[in-house]
């Protein structure tokens, strides 16, 4: 769990610094919007889907990308978003900085001790299986882990942590079993942003996402320093453009899940096949071998998708990140990612919870 | 239908879902009201993101000032159409005259590429690429593109104005950097060897203005706020934008 974390942090990181570098070495690999060697790019499919139908007409090159940028969504639905996407790992940062200057002024501490007590938290983490669904879920809970730190150390503190897990457990099937449509499954107002993308690119002639869209900028806001300091280009855009980042990544704080028209067409292509789903082997699950509670996969889920209670679950498996999360963290390793699940794989029943945890 | 807890339940899911360890039944039995498979605060979340989108696309009228583009980049309508601000035609510039357009020049034209002659000038990749530019050849939307058979003589990319109140030669210093870097004999030395420049034959390649050397004697001329020959952009009409007060030396 704290591996793959760091490693979906060092890739995004490791690429944006590749892209930098090979722009100041004048390489030509472009950035996330349009990469590639020379003539062979893959574009950013909402990039190319909005540049086709402003400019209205046909580019050879952006048809093939998009096409193939559509395939590539089909297979590994929004896996972007969990191993490239930089916007996450901003997002984290600014998790972090909140958590550090909260504690800071609620426990009277200074940062330092705070981070020490995140710290020592995290070890009792990797000590207990349960106090890690917990702790977690607190931390890594995809937003809002500002108040995360507060959540870690009543975790800590006061639960017990059997009951933990088994009210989580409950209140996510007290609260979603009337669902009428979960994340995902349903339109939801990135897909409306999806659209008005599309339209407004059509409409007002130019790609109008693309000003503000923070992967765009992300990169933006490191050419500009680069070409600042390294030809004396001065400009405002080295002012303006960092600063929208920073209040998208701040004040926009449920980006990814509410706003990313890329996360809603990833999400929506991802439906059209069913590769790289985490299914859980029946015959392994704590649940379905013992009749305990045990959704420890579904609370560790960022996106919060419950692979053992589908027809409960928060958010469709569309959703689904590829980020391991729920296989790296189930007990008895009964999640596995396959290439291909069939339909009937995907609809398996839920296994009946114990009567205790039935509404 | 408890409407007035949407908003809560909608807001403070992951919340819920990791602490409340005490029941709290009432709290979280309340349906998760939606509408046609969509809830109000999504419609709303993303009306009001498409209507933030719609007031951005309004740059589109707010005007724009003309820049000397890349080749290619001439169809203002098409540049800013197709491109997606992805840089690669900076990046790839083997001459390094390519730059991302400033804020300053319009929100609309943001970033897409333009022409910086400081320290070089374009020569359509010459020597790097046998004389097709490399920023269209790598432009992934074709938002910069030459029309076929285009010519670096006749594709207009700006005109050159030169400034006789800040030029050396015209301070007597003999200077005819420019008349020789010309590859187009677009400048005429007049017969007390003072430049002017040949608008019909200039293409606004730029060779005049990376060798101008007002700033490197500054010292003479200390009023320069640019170099003596600068490349303009032109508008629509075939006219120079931002040039000087009362038109540059031409002959």
């Amino acid at each position: 769990m704290k591996k793959l974390n760091i490693l979906q942090i060092i890739i995004p990181v490791a690429i944006a610094l590749l892209f930098t570098g090979a722009y100041i070495a004048h390489l030509d690999f472009g950035m996330l919007s349009s990469f590639g060697w020379s003539t062979i790019s893959m574009i950013c499919p909402l990039g190319a889907l909005m540049a086709l139908l402003a400019a209205k007409m046909l580019v050879p090159r952006a048809v093939i990308a998009l096409v193939v940028a559509i395939v590539l969504m089909v297979i590994f639905g929004r896996a972007f978003c969990a191993w490239v996407c930089p916007v996450p790992v901003m997002q984290k940062f600014r998790d972090l900085v909140a958590r550090i200057t909260k504690e800071g002024i609620t426990s009277g501490s200074s940062s330092k001790k705070a981070l020490n007590d995140s710290t020592d938290v995290t070890d009792a983490v990797d000590a207990s299986a349960d106090v890690a669904v917990a702790a977690d879920v607190a931390v890594d809970a995809d937003v809002d882990a500002d108040v995360a730190s507060d959540k870690v150390v009543a975790v800590q503190e006061t639960v017990d942590e059997t009951l933990a897990v088994k009210g989580a457990g409950e209140l996510q099937a007290g609260a979603y079993s009337s669902c009428a449509k979960k994340r995902g499954a349903a339109i939801d107002s990135r897909h409306i942003i999806l659209g008005g993308s599309v339209l407004t690119a059509l409409v007002f002639g130019f790609p109008v996402f693309c000003l503000i869209c923070p992967i765009g900028l992300t990169f933006a806001s490191i050419f500009l320093v680069v070409n600042l300091f390294g030809s004396g280009d001065v400009t405002w855009t080295v002012v303006v453009v960092p600063l929208l980042l920073v209040v998208e990544i701040v004040f926009f704080r449920k980006w990814c899940s509410r706003f990313c028209p890329l996360s809603a067409f990833m999400s929506l292509s991802g439906k059209l096949g069913r590769f790289f789903r985490p299914k859980i082997n029946d015959t392994t699950c704590r649940e379905t071998t013992t009749g305990e509670a045990c959704g420890i996969c579904g609370n560790v889920c960022p996106v919060m998708i419950d692979p053992r209670h589908p027809d409960v679950s928060p958010a469709a498996i569309s959703e689904c990140t590829r980020c391991l999360a729920c296989a790296k963290s189930c007990p008895t390793q009964s999640i596995k990612i396959p290439i291909w699940s069939s339909k009937d794989e995907l609809l398996q029943k839920t296994t009946p919870l114990p009567p205790e945890d039935k509404q | 239908m408890k409407e007035n807890e949407l908003p809560d339940k909608e807001k403070e899911p992951e919340i819920d879902q990791g602490m409340d360890t005490s029941g709290g039944d009432s709290a979280i039995s309340s349906k998760n009201q939606s509408v046609e498979g969509i809830t109000r605060r999504s419609l709303v979340t993303g009306v009001g993101g498409t209507v933030a989108l719609c007031a951005l696309g309004g740059v589109r009228f707010a005007g724009t000032t003309p820049l000397v583009r890349p080749p290619g980049g001439q169809d203002f309508e098409r540049l800013t159409a197709a491109c997606i601000r992805c840089e690669k035609c900076v990046e790839v510039c083997p001459r390094h005259v390519v730059k991302p357009a400033h804020i300053e020049h319009g929100i609309l034209g943001m970033r897409t590429p333009t022409l910086n002659f400081d320290r070089d000038w374009c020569n359509w990749c010459e020597e790097e690429n046998n004389g097709h530019p490399l920023c269209v050849e790598v432009c992934p939307t074709e938002a910069l593109s030459l029309p076929e058979g285009a010519e670096q003589e006749t594709t207009i990319l700006g005109i050159a104005e030169l400034d006789s109140s800040v030029c050396l030669a015209y301070l007597d210093l003999s200077c005819r950097f420019c008349y020789d870097a010309c590859p187009f004999e677009a400048i005429h030395l007049d017969e007390n060897h003072r430049p002017s420049i040949i608008t019909e034959k200039c293409n606004g390649c730029g060779a005049c203005e990376a060798v101008c050397v007002v700033f490197e004697n500054a010292s003479i001329s200390a009023d320069a706020k640019e170099r003596a020959v600068m490349i303009r952009a032109l508008d629509e009409d075939g006219k120079i934008v931002n040039g000087l007060p009362g038109g540059g030396m031409t002959s």
